[in-house]
């Protein structure tokens, strides 16, 4: 019951802020998440087979189908929505709920991005003025910074892409650091050999294909890699470059400063403007702002901006409203055209 | 009955036959009542011991129900079990056969991909640029996906085999494997390339107790007798 009046209080809030309420099917097709997260997206999901033998699971995220619903519905133009549900998702952690109410709210094809930005933020704040608690922590990154920063890099733009496709997954993301600094995807002595095979094979059929890749695409590759100009010592550099820029850890308030610094000093040729980030505020109502370059890595869809608010409560620190931007997200799953969208979601169960 | 004991011993193949080793080494002798093709056995002058022929598959989930208390079968092939079959099992000896490795190979002129950090990059191409996913074939869908999620490979699809995995790359089936080898030969003869950081999994025959038998006295004798 307690539940139910808090999540008919945070629902008005959300309202007031004139977003339209939504229902979402429970059941989605497996392809969807599979397709766009992976094979191994399937530990997580709940996964049957239904009468017509489509695979069929839970909806493991409500931002998913939402998206889905925007994308088969043929929907265009800007959207202002909210919604409430459990989501299902399988957790490696025993002590987790595999079930989990969360209210979402999203902005979708619009292209006023920063503006949108700064109302989920607010429409979140609006939401947690229903929950109490003692202090808290808004923090704020943006994948977007990382990535311009990958590209200004001196480095081969397949390690560009490698790294800007991993920044999400940390562990993984620092085994690859470890080999730009070693330069050890290149074996000298195995591409010794295998250049004779190469002059060889330009000899021969191009265009012939072997297992979905044609001889063409495998020696264009394989030159290109060959030509890596990398040194070792330049990668060790870009490592440490990439290593001091998560670090960077600040109020709000400081983090245009602390960035430009950064970049200056590393010859980086980027700047940030204070306004580039949805607020200034060092302090909203009970919570400190903070802003956080690595911050952004705990889900794969987000583009741009990301946020995170943890609360205190009997001096326990609990995640409440998570957030981002995600513009790629309606394309990866089968649209056309990229549509812009950013949203975030409330969880009950704390 | 409560003290009758099953032993799982793999049915065919040079598995079988060094099981069979294992027995005459320890002096039990393994008979069967209806000659060779009788899937049951029994060790004479141990009359509460039974003996099943299983396939080395079998052999894993019938430990892990308790059907069997003993059993012989491959590393690999627990580790591919279902969790809640492992938490069931405990390995108690690993021998010095049926070793072999469990690996990812690729087709031999890919000759710009040798290490797993380019099957990343090739798997991203297929989903950008071709918009399919990269398919792996093999009989072990459970290690090869904790595997490559584990190397930053992602954007992949599996494709249960049941046989002859080599030859999927050059049916359309797949474009990549990971199947068991011992000294690469068929791999090879099949124009397939072990990758370089490709090594799955080493295994080897073990020995494998059922959690759910422990207390059967019965079985501690047993493993006394085998372990000699």
């Amino acid at each position: 019951m307690k539940l139910k009046n808090l999540s008919e209080k945070i629902l008005r809030s959300v309202k007031s802020k004139g977003f339209k309420y939504i229902d979402l099917p429970s059941v989605i097709e497996t392809n969807h998440i599979v397709q766009r997260s992976g094979e191994n997206f399937r530990k997580f999901i709940f996964t049957f087979i239904d009468q017509n033998g489509s695979e069929l699971c839970l909806r493991p995220d409500l931002t998913i189908a939402s998206c889905l619903r925007y994308l088969e519905n043929n929907l265009k133009g800007k959207e202002k929505i909210f919604y409430s549900g459990q989501a299902y998702r399988k957790s490696q952690n025993k002590k987790d709920s595999i079930i989990r109410d969360q209210i979402g709210f999203e902005i979708i094809g619009s292209k006023n991005e920063k503006n949108d930005d700064k109302e989920i933020i607010n429409t979140a704040l609006k939401s947690l003025a229903n929950l109490q608690y003692s202090t808290g922590t808004l923090k704020i990154g943006n994948v977007e910074i990382f990535n311009l920063l990958i590209s200004k890099l001196d480095i081969p733009k397949r390690w560009k892409l490698r790294l800007s496709r991993h920044f999400w997954r940390e562990k993984y993301f620092n085994d690859l650091l470890k080999r730009l600094e070693t330069n050890s995807d290149v074996d000298p002595t195995i591409v010794e050999v295998d250049k004779k095979r190469y002059l060889k094979m330009l000899k021969g059929n191009q265009q012939s294909v072997v297992a979905g890749r044609s001889i063409q695409e495998i020696l264009k590759r394989f030159d290109n890699k060959i030509k890596d100009p990398r040194r070792a010592s330049k990668g060790k550099n870009v490592s440490k470059i990439i290593k001091e820029f998560l670090k960077i850890n600040c109020p709000i308030n400081k983090a245009a400063e602390k960035l430009n610094s950064f970049f200056k000093k590393n010859k980086i040729n980027l700047i940030v403007d204070p306004k580039y980030f949805p607020t200034s505020d060092n302090k909203i109502s009970k919570l400190n702002v903070e802003f956080s370059a690595s911050f952004g890595r705990q889900l794969e869809y987000y583009t741009g901006m990301v946020f995170k608010i943890d609360i205190k409560k009997n001096s326990k620190s609990i995640n409440v409203i998570n957030g981002g931007r995600y513009d790629k997200l309606i394309s990866d799953l089968g649209s056309k055209k990229e549509v812009p969208a950013v949203g975030a979601a409330l969880s009950l169960n704390y | 009955m409560k003290n009758l004991i099953n032993i799982g011993i793999p049915s065919k193949g040079r598995l079988k036959n060094d099981v069979l080793k294992i027995f005459q080494k320890n002096k039990l002798k393994l008979s069967s009542e209806r000659g060779e093709r009788d899937l049951f056995g029994y060790i004479k002058k141990l009359p509460n011991i039974k003996v099943v022929y299983l396939h080395a598959r079998e052999i894993i989930e019938r430990l892990g129900d308790g059907s069997l208390d003993l059993g012989f079968s491959g590393l690999d092939l627990l580790k591919e079990s279902e969790v809640n079959i492992q938490k069931k099992i405990n390995v108690v000896k690993k021998y010095n056969f049926g070793k072999a490795t469990l690996v990812i190979a690729i087709p031999d002129p890919w000759i710009d991909v040798q290490t797993i950090a380019d099957l990343e990059e090739i798997a991203f191409e297929f989903k950008d640029k071709k918009n399919k996913m990269l398919r792996v074939a093999t009989k072990y869908p459970n290690l090869t996906g904790e595997f490559l999620f584990s190397k930053g490979v992602t954007q992949f699809k599996l494709v249960n085999s049941l046989g002859a995995t080599e030859t999927y790359p050059f049916t359309g089936s797949s474009e990549i494997i990971t199947d068991i080898t011992s000294s690469g030969e068929t791999l090879k003869a099949n124009n397939l390339r072990v990758l370089k950081d490709g090594e799955i999994l080493k295994s080897q025959a073990c020995m494998m107790v059922s959690k759910l038998s422990t207390k059967k006295t019965e079985l501690k004798r047993i493993l006394n007798l085998l372990s000699k």
